[in-house]
C-alpha cells in the first residue's frame, strides 16, 4: 500500500517534469543519464520518436537503459521489481542476441486493443480467444516466454482452447514461436515488425558512419542532428541503444560530449 | 602497512582480517609480471589451466596441439635478465608423439584433487586418459560418445573417484578410476554438455551446464537431476535474512496459490521448481497432455527431463562455484554472466558488463578465494569484477588473442591465463624493482671503490 501512494506521488512529480521538458526536445548531452529506472523509463517513453507509417506505442530497449543509469545491477533489479509490479512487461526482441523491450502495460494492452480491432474489422474467426489472452494469460503470466501447456492451461478458464485459438495468437502477432524449442512461445509486441527491421539496419548505419570517419569519432552535438535514412527511429534512440550496448562510448571533452566506436 | 601489524599485534584487527586485507590488496593492484614468466612448450591454443589442489605448486595446462604439460610455478627452472627473471620451464610434457598420448586437442587437463600423483585429460579425441604423474604413462583410457568437452573431479571426495565428463553427447558419463569403468550416466540434457563442475559444499553435487543452455544440479545418487536454473526466477540481491523471510512466506503462501508468479521477490517452498520428482508439482506434470503424442510414463527422478527452462539464451560456457559453495557463476553464449545464489535456486541480478564471450568454446572463471572478485575472460582480456556490485576493477590486456581460461593461484595471490596465442601469462601484486636496483648500484660502487 506504501508502494501504491509513494508511486502515485512519484507518478505526479514525473509527469510534471516530462511535460515540461519532453515539449522542447532536449539534446542528449542534458539528459544522458538519470537517477532511476522508472525515471529513465518515463523519459524515455516520452521522447519516442512519432512515427506515422507504423501506429506503435512508445518502447524502451534494456540497452537504452543501462546507458542512463549508471549501475546496471540497480537497473537490473529495479526492472525486475517494476515487472513483478505489473508496470511494466519485458518482451524478447528477435532483433540480436539479448535485446530486450520494455513496454509499460498500459501500452501494451493499448496496442493489442488496436489489433484486436483490426482483426475484427477482417472477421476473421472467433476473437474471443483474445478477451481469454488479455484477462487471463496477460495478468498471470510476467515472464517473456510461456510454454505450450500452460497457455493451455491458462485459456482454458475462458472456454475450450483449440489450436486454431493458438494460430490466431500467432496471426496477430501476440505470440511467437521459439526457434529453438517447438514448445514455447515468445509473447510479442503486434505490428513492430518494421520498427524492428528499422532498428536492426539503423544500428548498422550509426556504426557504419563513425567507422567511416578517420578516427572513429564523432562530436556529440552535430551527430545528433544527422537523420538515419534506413530507420525511422530517431538518432537518440540508436545512441541510446548502442552506448548501454557497449559498441560505442562517450568521452568528455572540453569542446563537449564526443563519441566514438569502442574496440575491444 | 606497519600500523597494520602492530594493530595486528596488539589484538586490534583479528588475524584473518588482517591476512585477507593483505591479500586484496595484493590483488587489487595485479598486473603483468615483471618478474615471473612461464616459457609454454605449446604448440596450439592453451584450452584449459589447472593449480593443484593440495600444495599450489604444480601448474597443469591442455593444448590444442594434444600437448599436456606440468610447470612448477614456485621454483623457477632458471633465472634471465640478471638474475631478476624468474623462468618456468615445463618439467615434463606429453603430446602426440607418446606412444598412447591425445591425437587432437586437450580440452581440458585436470589433476586428481588428493594428490599430484595422477593427473586427467579428456580431448577431442573421445578419451579421457588417466596418467601417472611421476612416470608420464597413460593408466587408464576411457571412451566417450563424442568429443569430451570437459572433465571434472570432485575436490570434496572422500568416497568416490569419479570424473564427470561432459562431452557433446547429450548424456554425462562417470568414469570410475577406482574400477577403470563407467559409473552411470545423466541424462536431462538437450544438447552437448560444455561444462561441468562438482560442488564446493558436497560430494555428491555435481553442476552441468549445457549446449542448450540449461543448467542442471545432479545427485549422484539418484536418478535425473534435482534441480534445473531458470533465469525466470530472480530474486534481488541476496537472500534476507530468516525472520524477514518467515513473514514473508505467511504472506505469499496465502495469496498465490493459483497458477502464476509471486508478486514478492521471496524465496519460497510450495511451487517453485518443475523439476522436483516429489510433491504437488508431480501430479500436475503427469496430467497435462503432451502435444500430439501419448503420455510417457517416466521414473519421478526423470520428471526433470521434461523441464526446459533456461539459464543462459545461448550455450552455457563457463561454470565456477565459490569456494564456500553459496553461489554459481555461469557464463553463456548470449555474453552474459549470471551469479546464482545455490540455496534458493535463483538468479541474483547481478550484471556484469560485457560486450563479447567467445562463443565457440568453453572458458574458464576464476574467482578469488575470498570470493571478491571474478576473473572472466572476455576474447583478448581478463576483466576483473566484484562479485556484487558487478563494477569492473581491472583490466588484464597483455594477450595477442582471445584468452580462453584463467587461474587464480591463492597462496601467492597470482592470475595464471592462458589463450589462443599458446602464452601462459602470468599476472601477480606488482613488485617494485627500483629498490634492488638502487641496490645494485650501490654494490657496484662500493666493489669499485676498493
Amino acid at each position: 500500500m506504501d508502494k501504491g501512494k509513494k508511486r502515485r506521488r512519484e507518478d505526479e512529480e514525473i509527469e510534471a517534469i516530462v511535460d515540461t521538458e519532453a515539449n522542447h526536445s532536449l539534446s542528449l548531452d542534458q539528459n544522458l543519464s538519470f537517477s532511476d529506472t522508472l525515471v529513465a523509463l518515463r523519459m524515455m517513453r516520452a521522447q519516442f520518436p512519432q512515427i506515422d507509417k507504423a501506429a506503435i506505442q512508445p518502447f524502451i530497449l534494456q540497452s537504452q537503459l543501462y546507458s542512463s543509469v549508471k549501475d546496471r545491477t540497480q537497473v537490473d533489479r529495479e526492472l525486475e521489481s517494476l515487472r513483478r509490479d505489473k508496470v511494466v512487461r519485458i518482451f524478447k526482441l528477435n532483433t540480436g542476441q539479448d535485446d530486450h523491450g520494455i513496454m509499460f502495460l498500459d501500452d501494451y494492452l493499448k496496442q493489442v486493443e488496436h489489433v484486436v480491432k483490426r482483426m475484427e474489422e477482417k472477421k476473421q474467426g472467433d476473437l474471443e480467444v483474445f478477451k481469454w489472452f488479455k484477462v487471463h494469460v496477460i495478468e498471470s503470466k510476467l515472464e517473456p516466454s510461456i510454454g505450450h501447456q500452460e497457455l493451455y492451461a491458462l485459456l482454458s478458464p475462458g472456454g475450450r482452447v483449440k489450436d486454431e485459438h493458438v494460430s490466431l495468437l500467432i496471426n496477430a502477432g501476440l505470440l511467437t514461436r521459439q526457434l529453438i524449442d517447438p514448445n514455447m512461445y515468445w509473447f510479442a509486441i503486434p505490428n513492430i515488425g518494421s520498427i524492428l527491421k528499422g532498428l536492426s539496419q539503423g544500428r548498422k548505419e550509426l556504426l557504419s558512419l563513425l567507422n567511416r570517419r578517420r578516427y572513429k569519432e564523432m562530436m556529440l552535438a552535430p551527430l545528433e542532428k544527422k537523420r538515419l535514412r534506413f530507420s525511422p527511429l530517431d538518432m537518440r534512440f540508436h545512441l541510446r541503444d548502442l552506448i548501454g550496448s557497449g559498441h560505442i562510448k562517450t568521452a568528455h571533452t572540453p569542446t563537449g560530449i564526443v563519441v566514438r566506436v569502442s574496440k575491444d | 602497512m606497519w600500523k597494520e601489524i602492530g594493530n595486528r599485534e596488539m589484538g586490534k584487527i583479528r588475524p584473518n582480517s588482517f591476512s585477507s586485507q593483505v591479500k586484496s590488496n595484493r590483488i587489487s593492484n595485479l598486473q603483468l609480471s615483471n618478474n615471473k614468466d612461464i616459457v609454454s612448450p605449446h604448440r596450439g591454443s592453451i584450452n584449459s589451466l589447472q593449480v593443484d589442489l593440495t600444495e599450489g605448486r604444480y601448474l597443469l595446462s591442455g593444448a590444442s596441439d594434444a600437448s599436456a604439460a606440468v610447470y612448477d610455478i614456485q621454483r623457477p627452472t632458471n633465472y634471465e635478465g640478471n638474475g631478476l627473471i624468474a623462468k618456468h620451464k615445463c618439467l615434463f610434457s606429453v603430446d602426440k608423439q607418446h606412444e598412447k598420448g591425445h591425437k587432437y586437442a586437450i580440452s581440458s587437463a585436470i589433476w586428481y584433487p588428493v594428490d599430484t600423483g595422477l593427473f586427467v585429460t579428456g580431448s577431442y579425441d573421445h578419451y579421457v586418459k588417466v596418467w601417472d604423474t611421476n612416470t608420464t604413462q597413460v593408466v587408464m583410457n576411457f571412451k566417450m560418445p563424442g568429443k569430451v568437452y570437459r572433465t571434472a573431479m570432485s575436490p570434496l571426495a572422500t568416497s568416490h573417484m569419479l570424473i564427470a565428463a561432459g562431452t557433446e553427447d547429450v548424456q554425462v558419463r562417470l568414469c570410475d578410476i577406482a574400477s577403470g569403468a563407467f559409473a552411470h550416466t545423466l541424462s536431462g540434457h538437450r544438447d552437448g554438455v560444455m561444462t561441468v563442475e562438482w560442488s564446493t559444499s558436497s560430494e555428491w553435487v555435481l553442476i552441468t551446464g549445457g549446449c542448450d543452455g540449461a543448467i542442471r544440479f545432479w545427485d549422484i545418487r539418484r536418478a535425473g537431476c534435482f534441480l534445473v536454473l531458470d533465469q525466470s526466477q530472480s530474486q534481488l540481491g541476496r537472500r534476507p535474512p530468516i525472520l524477514a523471510r518467515s513473514a514473508a512466506n505467511k504472506v505469499n503462501v496465502s495469496k498465490s496459490l493459483s497458477a502464476g508468479q509471486n508478486s514478492l521477490g521471496k524465496p519460497r517452498a510450495p511451487q517453485k521448481k518443475v523439476a522436483n520428482g516429489h510433491g504437488m508439482k508431480q501430479s500436475t506434470i503427469g496430467r497435462m497432455p503432451t502435444k500430439g503424442s501419448a503420455r510417457q510414463r517416466l521414473h519421478p527422478g526423470m520428471l526433470s527431463i521434461q523441464d526446459r527452462a533456461t539459464a543462459h539464451y545461448g550455450a552455457v560456457t563457463g561454470l565456477k562455484v565459490t569456494d564456500d559453495g553459496m553461489y554459481l557463476l555461469s557464463a553463456g553464449s548470449d555474453s552474459r554472466i549470471k551469479l546464482w545464489d545455490l540455496e534458493s535456486g535463483y538468479n541474483t541480478l547481478v550484471n556484469y558488463e560485457m560486450v563479447r564471450l567467445q562463443t565457440s568454446k568453453a572458458i574458464q572463471l576464476a574467482i578469488s578465494q575470498d570470493s571478491a572478485q571474478v576473473f572472466v575472460p572476455c576474447m583478448t582480456v581478463v576483466k576483473a569484477f566484484d562479485i556484487w556490485s558487478g563494477k569492473m576493477s581491472l583490466t588484464f590486456l597483455g594477450h595477442y588473442e582471445s584468452v580462453n581460461c584463467c587461474w587464480f593461484g591463492s597462496q601467492d595471490q597470482e592470475l595464471y591465463t592462458g589463450g589462443n596465442d599458446r602464452q601462459i601469462l602470468v599476472w601477480s601484486p606488482c613488485q617494485p624493482i627500483t629498490d634492488d636496483m638502487d641496490a645494485g648500484h650501490s654494490k657496484d660502487q662500493d666493489n669499485w671503490s676498493d
